[in-house]
């Protein structure tokens, strides 16, 4: 993966800004501003997929932003029995967090809490080092850290499952044993792509936005870390108040139409939604964001989805830059 | 990648070690300067040229129908293209330290071998058609060994005096193995399709050891951790330092067996859902080992 993929931050995409609409939705001249995290992929299998299921949330929950969580984390998608380790069903959930250091310390705690405790469980890293796209970096300890829940009485054991040799702990608990990797791999990822959705009220910028979000859910890689993959209160760095490092951003809050001087919302602009996206590679952040821009386009200005915009910091702070017209070209093809 | 071919032509007549038989250094030497090393034996020695004939081939490494019907394995070495190969054409059982060693490459023995093959290897493929000596596979640290016939005592063990067997790798012994198997093994696989013979993973610091068929007396003694794999309950009745091993290991018999699936029957053929029983000790050590009796 390149730091500044040449097709999503073209200049030549923007440097002279034509009007895109799509289906009657306006696609603002303007990109989404990423930054570089580190991230990695679990995958918790269980007895049952509802239990595998309740782990995840669980492991997942209270893990929206970096600013106030320790990192950003979802559910990425079902496993199929013959898609885990151990062939039981599973569950693939990513984490994101701003550091190794963080991102370990919040796979300690949030596997120690919630996956070691759940009945029937067990988790395995769920990054392959031999064909993952995206740049790996550290390993993150597992099993090695919670191992000492065991008190003595668990044991080590290596084996080759298919994956060349890989070090297990089997944890005695009260329903049998936690088998847990002892390490997971961790990559070089991306985190902070978005689009804002704007419509003309509540209800049309909801059904957008959960269009968008169940679209950008079928692809791989990515999370939208959000309850249910959507954000309202979408933020600006900076406050007047000392102390708070991020406050609303006023330009899009249809209230503040007339109060905000850098206000950017029209009069008929009644409800603003945004979407987050992390994904492990640039290209699966800009795959999520065209697969969200193509579903809100498809409901379009009639359906009350008058235009979709992106936030960014100018383009100065984080390098990944996500061009909204670049993402959306030839969307309009097939509507044509 | 090159297959070297060393065949027999001329006995020797006294024991000769052959660990400088290695297929990634012979791989880099002409045919000439292979016949020019010299193999000790004891007070005597020989040149490679004056006990084998020396043949290179380029192109198409040998390959057996057994080699052929092997699926690939991890490693990559199942696909015999992917690394230099030597292949000994008829062996015997004065061909000492065969693979030891070894750190890379493809060693095929057509014949039987001697004492300490795949001693101390790390890596490639060591495969013997035959039968081997003692101590095959002693203080092994990775890499595939597969002997297709039965192998002598302290098979994956320690040298004597020495604190650690085998510590990683595959070795696979199609026949019966001898006394003392895998004795002080920390870490690797050891699977043996017939008998092995007394005290059987005895002193196993870690690891996992199979037998397909009867084990003689003494087996698990002295075990701290590790996994001793029985197809069948032994004849011998289990130590009294062993006791009942519960449930509830369900997962981790899944991955074990999964782990098994490209090795030799009958471990092959263990499926998730049919669990062994288990047994723990050796309680008059640690007491975290298990045998785990599936058939």
């Amino acid at each position: 993966m390149s730091d500044a993929p040449a097709n999503l931050t073209d200049a030549s995409a923007t440097s002279a800004p034509a009007a895109l609409a799509i289906n009657g939705t306006a696609i603002d001249a303007t990109f989404a501003e990423a930054f570089p995290m580190k991230a990695t992929r679990l995958v918790i299998t269980a007895h049952t997929p509802t239990w595998a299921m309740h782990a995840a949330n669980s492991l997942t929950g209270f893990a929206t932003s970096v600013i106030g969580c320790g990192c950003e984390a979802g559910i990425e998608r079902t496993l199929a029995p013959d898609a885990t380790p151990d062939g039981r069903p599973g569950v693939a959930v990513l984490l994101f967090a701003v550091s190794s250091k963080e991102l370990a310390k919040q796979i300690g705690r949030r596997v120690g809490q919630c996956v070691l405790t759940c009945p029937s469980t067990a988790v395995f890293g769920g990054i392959d080092p031999a064909t993952s796209r995206a740049p790996l970096s550290d390993r993150a300890p597992l099993g090695s850290g919670l191992r000492f829940f065991g008190d003595g009485w668990q044991i080590a054991k290596m084996l080759d499952t298919g994956n060349g040799p890989t070090r297990y702990w089997r944890i005695p608990v009260m329903d049998g044993e936690f088998v847990c990797e002892d390490s997971a791999a961790t990559v070089k990822a991306v985190g902070g792509g978005n689009l804002l959705l704007l419509a003309r009220d509540q209800d049309a910028a909801l059904a957008a936005a959960e269009a968008a979000v169940t679209a950008m859910r079928r692809l791989p890689n990515v999370i939208m870390p959000f309850p249910g993959g959507i954000v309202r209160s979408g933020s600006k760095v900076g406050s007047r108040y000392a102390g708070a490092s991020a406050s609303t951003n006023d330009a899009f809050c249809p209230t503040l139409i007339g109060l905000s001087a850098h206000s950017e919302l029209g009069a008929e602009v009644g409800c603003v939604l945004e979407i987050v996206i992390d994904g492990l590679t640039d290209a699966d952040v800009g795959a999520a964001m065209t697969a969200g821009i193509d579903a809100a386009c498809e409901l379009g200005r009639a359906a009350g989805v008058l235009r979709i915009s992106a936030g960014n910091y100018g383009g100065k702070l984080g390098p990944y830059h996500f061009h909204l017209h670049a993402l959306a070209a030839g969307l309009d093809r097939g509507r044509a | 990648m090159s297959t070297t071919t060393l065949r027999l032509k001329t006995l020797p007549g006294f024991r000769v070690d052959a660990a400088a038989l290695r297929p990634a250094t012979l791989a880099s030497l002409s045919v000439a300067e292979i016949e020019h090393i010299v193999l000790a034996g004891g007070n005597e020695s020989c040149e490679v040229g004056e006990v084998f004939e020396v043949l290179r081939d380029e192109d198409a490494p040998a390959q057996s129908p057994a080699e052929t019907a092997r699926p690939a394995t991890p490693d990559g070495y199942g696909n015999s293209n992917a690394a230099p190969t030597l292949v000994i054409d008829g062996a015997a059982r004065w061909l000492d330290r065969l693979g030891a060693e070894m750190d890379d490459g493809r060693l095929v023995v057509r014949g039987s071998a001697g004492d300490y093959c795949g001693f101390r290897m790390s890596g490639g493929e060591l495969r013997i058609d035959g039968d081997t000596g003692h101590f095959t596979g002693c203080e092994m640290r990775g890499g595939r060994l597969t002997v297709n016939g039965d192998s002598g005592d302290f098979v994956a063990g320690a040298l004597t005096g020495d604190m650690e067997g085998m510590s990683g790798g595959t070795l696979t012994i199609r026949g019966n193995a001898g006394a003392r198997l895998a004795d002080r093994m920390r870490r690797g696989l050891v699977l043996v399709g017939g008998n092995a013979g007394e005290f059987a993973a005895s002193r196993l610091v870690a690891g996992t050891v199979g037998v397909a068929g009867e084990l003689g007396p003494h087996y698990a003694y002295g075990m701290r951790r590790g996994t001793l794999l029985l197809a069948r309950r032994p004849a011998h009745r289990l130590p009294p330092t062993f006791t009942n091993g519960g449930q509830g290991f369900d997962v981790f018999w899944s991955l074990l067996v999964r782990s098994l699936a490209n090795e030799i029957a009958p471990f092959s053929q263990w499926r998730a859902q049919r669990l062994p029983v288990r047994y723990t000790g050796d309680l008059a050590v640690d007491g975290r080992g298990e045998i785990l009796i599936a058939g």
